[in-house]
């Protein structure tokens, strides 16, 4: 007799913005084998992560019980425990802390990284807000800086144009930007191709020579990290030394072009930014900034596109305004085959889904006054009792002593190695060291879960029903429950209503999953029904054109102001001069930042540290997947010439350190890094030896736990050492 | 009839999709047999480089030279389509005899990391094509650099270039593949 195998269509989890379709086979319930989009075009086919799901879902690490701490925290001493003990647990831990401490003491951590609408935090986040309340975090650490430069610019986040309409663009300007490692918007590097075959010129601005750089650039312009504000204030220069600037657009669209021509021409600070003064900063040479100006000023359209990664460095919202600033400056926006300069920051046009769960208000956000660095516009995410990502181990240690909003008891921790991927761990060990409780949901035994007191065996996205809206490219997903939850692992909204159960949180939900998703899709103007939705995974919404953002208001500026309080495109901007910071100036400038090559510190740690996206991970996961562990395993990238100086060959193990931390790590010796600059790609699981040594290749033992002062992570902005082991 | 592969070099983003869909298709597990590998090809010195990527399988010779080393007739090529196959019950194992991998220029024979491992490798999915579906590592190319099918059709689509970098055609074995070839230009920065 066959045996049947059925073939169940979804959409893939992870927030890369792929968002790509998956057939997953099944056999007896059992995963056997997954395809991906094979149907009518525009496909969206998925990566090596998408195809290697089977794996990771059914990895022997893979959590499968409830577990309480025992032994010391942090020793990875774990014991198997019934659900009812492990929530019994959680929630008299949440009502004592409530009780002793009050509401801002529990803190909710992480919740991104995927696409499920329903599940992730906000059942949780429901939960806690029908208690008292919570403390929680703000700051983005993929694009914080592009985030306030569009708001600040443009008075929105949805910004940018859909990727197909690369297809008109005569130049693109890939800065920072590494679309095959990243994807950043299902189909991004398959419209690069048809750009390049269809005529585009291509320029890669990088301090590494991506596969990006590699497939689709003409040119390679490699740049120091840090320094790229500088070059784009150059090519600003030169765009008005000879008049190349669409000086109609901006007198129409724009305010605030005079004050940031006189801080251009040296005329407010007395420094001229001359390609000369950005050589000097970069590493470009005048003449290549010159000629690129030229290009990009007279291809008309032309996409600059930046990716995250400049912008992930000490005061990285100035690269993004600048960006934002020249796409202005060349008549770009709301153009198809141009570009505003958000480049890949948010879809242009608005998915309409219904809500997820009712939200419920959080008392402790709404209880305090906003943040001096945020907009009127920023809701409870502008909350100054919310703590900057980069910054909650400081204030677990230093708490309301040392200037933060509360002191923290109670952590509960979701979907999140956040341990791994926030800056300086060891503080952040510290700080975990010095809390009452720490709960965490997870699905593998990750340094964060390691320090839990309770652990809480999640189950996999194809072991439940959710929906998800990509970004991108216009498509609604869903995300079929394909098997049984392995073991006895449970979803989000099981935890939190059975938390809200032994809670006396009467008004939780009284809703089945399938009821709850349901809503969403009846809230949406464009799904035409749920089973039609559920059975294919993905609804296509045809647009007759690729969406351009500000198209409306370039098109008819009269009826359509932009979001901003002036309704023009702000390069000055009165919202950001009120903040009354230097360090956040109302039109963007170049300011060093810290740890950067002028800095003493150099003496004792020479090499600039970034930390780019690796190819074969979604940040920290599927760093346990052997199909993709084996094709690229975690690595140092350092130039010939600075490996040989230190005697480093290529596959060797050295040690990577300053003052923050030190690991062991292998060497990949290459030139396709500049020297100087040395690359520790992001999400190497921490794995400490007895002296606190990481030997998982993790760069958050180096990086440093400062925010730039606009909320910016700063991953990109560090300095080490290498030498041989 | 003759079925071969298309590579188009110059839209290979060196993403590895190909050898992880394979895998996964082919159930082959994480370990040294792979039927479908990338290389990368980088030249030059910081900061004039030039980088591709080349994929590669089996490639189904017309006249394979692993099925006339193998002494155990395990390896045969059909007669219908040209695909080259093994019977891995016939092979003797890698601990007795690895004749097909010393005579394949292009490293095509696969073992796995078992004791006395037999030979496996590409058979561009059989199973598929039974179905009306090409192979999997032509279907899961984000890029669409890849294809499979008759080497004549594929040579009426996508020309006669038999060459491309990091590849050199055999004509003694005559593989079944085309290209569309990304040349050395190097791209220079300054």
């Amino acid at each position: 007799m066959a045996v049947t195998e059925e073939v169940i269509n979804t959409i893939c989890l992870h927030d890369c913005g792929g968002g790509c379709l998956l057939k997953v086979h099944v056999r007896d319930g059992v995963i056997t084998r997954i395809e991906t989009d094979d149907s009518e075009e525009l496909q969206y086919r998925a990566c090596p992560k998408g195809r290697a799901h089977r794996q990771k879902m059914y990895s022997p690490d893979r959590l499968k019980y409830p577990m309480k701490r025992v032994g010391e925290r942090g020793g990875g001493k774990f014991e198997r425990v019934s659900w009812d003990e492990a929530l019994d647990k959680v929630a008299s831990e949440l009502k004592r802390v409530y009780g002793t401490y009050g509401a801002s003491a529990v803190l909710r951590l992480g919740g991104g990284g995927d696409l499920g609408q329903l599940h992730g935090a906000e059942p949780t986040n429901r939960l806690l807000s029908l208690m008292e309340g919570y403390s929680t975090t703000w700051g983005s650490a993929s694009f914080e800086g592009a985030l306030f430069a569009s708001l600040t610019t443009y008075g929105t986040t949805v910004s940018a144009n859909d990727r197909d309409d690369l297809l008109d663009s005569r130049l693109i300007i890939m800065w920072g930007l590494d679309v095959v490692s990243t994807i950043h918007g299902n189909n991004t590097r398959y419209y690069m191709a048809q750009a390049r075959e269809k005529g585009a010129r291509i320029v890669s601005i990088d301090p590494k020579y991506t596969n990006s750089t590699a497939t689709f650039a003409h040119q390679w312009i490699p740049i120091r990290p840090g320094t790229d504000t500088a070059m784009l204030l150059a090519m600003a220069y030169v765009m008005i030394k000879e008049n190349l600037q669409d000086q109609s657009f901006l007198d129409t669209y724009t305010i605030g072009f005079d004050r940031f021509k006189d801080y251009i021409l040296g005329i407010e600070d007395g420094v001229p930014k001359t390609p000369a003064w950005a050589e000097a900063i970069t590493g470009v040479s005048a003449e290549v900034i010159t000629i690129l100006t030229r290009e990009y000023a007279t291809a008309r359209p032309a996409a600059l596109m930046p990716g995250w990664s400049a912008g992930r460095t000490a005061n990285g919202e100035q690269f993004h305004r600048a960006v934002m600033v020249l796409a202005t400056m060349t008549g770009n926006v709301g153009k198809h085959g141009g570009n505003s300069g958000a480049g890949v920051y948010g879809q242009s046009y608005r998915f309409s889904l219904g809500r997820i769960l009712a939200q419920a208000r959080n008392p402790v956000d709404e209880g305090a006054p906003r943040r001096n660095n945020a907009f009127p516009t920023s809701g409870v995410i502008g909350s100054s009792s919310r703590i900057h990502n980069s910054k909650v181990w400081d204030a677990i240690l230093e708490g309301k002593a040392g200037g933060y909003p509360a002191d923290y008891k109670l952590l509960y921790v979701i979907d999140s190695n956040y341990l791994n991927q926030r800056p300086d761990i060891n503080k952040g060990i510290k700080a975990l060291k010095i809390v009452e409780f720490i709960v965490v949901q997870e699905q593998f035994m990750t340094a964060t879960a390691r320090f839990a007191d309770i652990l809480l065996p999640m189950s996999y996205f194809m072991e439940r029903n959710d929906i998800t809206a990509a970004s991108g490219l216009p498509f609604y997903g869903y995300m079929n429950k394909i098997v049984e939850p392995y073991y006895e692992t449970r979803s989000h909204l099981e935890i939190a209503s059975a938390l809200a159960e032994r809670l006396g949180i009467s008004d939780f939900n009284d809703k089945t999953e399938e009821e709850l998703l349901k809503e969403i899709v009846a809230g949406s103007r464009d799904i035409p029904d749920y089973d039609t939705l559920k059975k294919n995974a993905i609804h296509r919404v045809n647009l007759s054109e690729p969406s351009v953002a500000f198209k409306e208001q370039i098109e008819n500026p009269q009826n359509n102001p932009f979001h901003t309080p002036s309704g023009k495109i702000e390069i000055y901007s009165q919202q950001v001069a009120d903040m009354d910071d230097p360090l956040i100036p109302p039109i963007p400038k170049y300011i060093e930042t810290w740890e950067n090559l002028n800095d003493p510190l150099t003496e004792k740690y020479p090499l600039q540290l970034i930390t780019t996206h690796p190819k074969l991970r979604v940040h920290s996961q599927f760093y346990n997947v052997p199909w993709l562990t084996e094709l690229e395993s975690q690595a140092v990238i350092i130039n010939a010439s600075d490996a040989q100086v230190r005697g480093i060959k290529d596959g060797a193990h050295v040690r990577v350190f300053n003052d923050r931390g030190e690991m062991i790590i292998r060497a990949s010796v290459t030139q396709r890094i500049m020297p100087g600059v040395v690359d520790i790609p992001e999400g190497g699981w921490y794995t400490p030896d007895e002296q606190g040594i990481d030997w998982g290749g993790c760069p958050n033992v180096l990086n440093r736990d400062e925010a730039s002062p606009a909320g910016a992570f700063t991953s990109n902005t560090c300095l080490v050492q290498i030498q041989k082991a | 009839m003759q079925m071969g592969f298309y590579f188009d070099q110059t839209r290979c983003t060196g993403c590895d999709v190909c050898i992880v869909a394979c895998k996964d298709w082919n159930n082959v597990p994480a370990g040294p047999a792979s039927w479908r590998r990338v290389a990368t090809i980088e030249e030059g010195r910081f900061p004039n480089l030039f980088v591709t990527f080349l994929t590669t399988s089996c490639y189904h010779c017309s006249e394979p030279a692993c099925v006339a080393a193998c002494p155990s007739g395990a390896i045969t090529k059909r007669e219908e389509d040209g695909i080259v196959v093994v019977d891995r019950e016939k092979c003797r194992g890698r601990d007795h005899c690895d004749f097909c991998l010393q005579a394949c220029p292009y490293q095509s024979p696969q073992f796995g990391s078992e004791p006395n491992a037999k030979m496996q490798k590409c058979n561009l999915c059989l199973d598929r094509l039974e179905e009306g579906k090409k192979p999997v590592c032509v279907d899961s190319c984000p890029m669409r650099a890849l294809d499979a099918g008759p080497l004549e059709n594929l040579r009426t689509t996508y020309g006669q270039e038999s060459q491309t970098e990091g590849f050199i055609y055999s004509d003694e074995i005559k593989p079944s593949v085309i290209f569309k070839p990304k040349r050395s230009v190097v791209i220079t920065s300054r």
